[in-house]
């Protein structure tokens, strides 16, 4: 056992906490340590000093005086924070009801100018360089006064299975895509 | 409605109370509206907690001032207290509570107080009914040194000491009044003593007794 166990071991020593064996090693140390034993001994006569600490008592007008106290405090009426009625717009005073629709405008409009742009394009778009326009799969819809280019022959007009009708005099794919049909 | 407190404390004092009920009890009964309950735990409490805050702000008048507050705590707050914890948990820990803040006050106020001098100056001296005797103004003089190396130490010693040795509570239930876990309050006991030893150095009780 070291100093440190020892110090580490007193109160447990003098609360009657430690094992037979673990007292036996704290007694043998403390017998062959006159000062670690002349230290418990300091402990023990402290903890006992203050068991003999006087008694104060409380004064003969404790009591009254405890009572005149709850007595003023269930009298005393209740805090009422009377506040001047305001007009509020939807729970908010006029200055924050202001700030808070500058800040939603705001939001809002950032938001639109960082929006993606594929999603904001228009449809009239061309997506490819060439005249092309996305083939209509409504045949029967074709009325002259569409912008679609699409011409669609009488036979591909009855034929309701084909739905890949292209012009392939406007298509400029810039030699991109070549369909099976034009390789050579 | 005060006439009516103090009605009840003294028909308390007048009868001989055989069976006593156990402070749950009490307070179970004040939460549900017998004031005499009331008055039966601030009668069973009051010195025991002026002792208890006397050690941390070392004024009478103060620690009084502070045991009321706290009684009236537990009046005004009554509801607060569960059945989980012993009431005197509940009550130690409002009163050390209040004793801290005393005493963060008196520390942001910087005053000195008398009793806090060595025995060499004019202290305030403990009132006693008994006739003076050298063992009694020996013990006074140990009191008082004791009391002036136990200022010393740091709050969280200050207080595991002051419940330990001068209110003598179990480990047990100064654990749940500092609310640490049991082995620090072991551990922290061991070192506020050895602490309490340091700042006692100058004088040897065992020469004096």
């Amino acid at each position: 056992m070291n100093r440190y166990q020892f110090e580490d071991s007193i109160s447990a020593y003098l609360d009657n906490e430690l094992s037979i064996a673990d007292r036996k090693i704290f007694e043998e140390y403390m017998n062959v340590n006159i000062d670690a034993k002349s230290l418990v001994n300091e402990i023990q006569l402290t903890i006992e000093s203050t068991k003999n600490f006087k008694n104060i008592k409380t004064s003969k007008e404790f009591m009254p005086n405890l009572f005149k106290r709850i007595e003023f405090e269930k009298n005393r009426p209740s805090k009422k924070i009377i506040d001047k009625p305001s007009s509020t717009l939807f729970g908010f005073t006029p200055f924050y009801a202001i700030l808070m629709s500058a800040l939603v405008i705001s939001f809002i409009y950032i938001g639109i100018n960082f929006w993606p742009e594929t999603i904001l394009m228009d449809n009239s778009k061309q997506l490819f360089t060439g005249d092309i326009k996305a083939p209509t799969l409504d045949l029967d819809d074709l009325n002259t006064k569409t912008q679609s280019t699409v011409l669609v022959s009488k036979e591909a007009k009855n034929d309701s299975s084909d739905t890949t009708i292209i012009n392939k005099k406007n298509l400029r794919l810039n030699n991109k895509v070549k369909f099976v049909k034009d390789q050579k | 409605m005060n006439q009516q407190l103090q009605n009840l404390s003294m028909v308390h004092s007048a009868v001989d109370n055989d069976f006593k009920f156990s402070d749950e009890e009490l307070i179970l009964r004040f939460q549900q509206g017998d004031e005499q309950s009331y008055i039966e735990l601030v009668n069973r409490y009051r010195d025991r907690l002026i002792n208890f805050i006397y050690r941390f702000v070392n004024d009478v008048e103060s620690a009084e001032d502070i045991v009321q507050d706290a009684l009236l705590k537990v009046y005004t707050h009554k509801h607060y207290y569960k059945n989980i914890a012993k009431f005197s948990t509940w009550l130690y820990t409002i009163a050390g509570n209040l004793a801290k803040t005393e005493l963060r006050k008196k520390k942001t106020r910087k005053v000195t107080n008398l009793s806090q001098m060595g025995p060499e100056d004019k202290d305030y001296e403990l009132t006693s009914n008994e006739p003076a005797t050298d063992k009694a103004a020996l013990n006074e003089y140990l009191e008082k040194r004791i009391q002036i190396a136990i200022n010393k130490l740091p709050l969280h010693f200050k207080t595991i000491i002051i419940l330990r040795e001068i209110q003598e509570l179990s480990y047990e239930e100064i654990s749940k009044i500092v609310d640490v876990p049991l082995g620090t309050v072991k551990s922290r006991i061991n070192r506020a003593r050895l602490q309490l030893q340091k700042e006692l150095k100058d004088i040897k009780i065992g020469d004096s007794i």
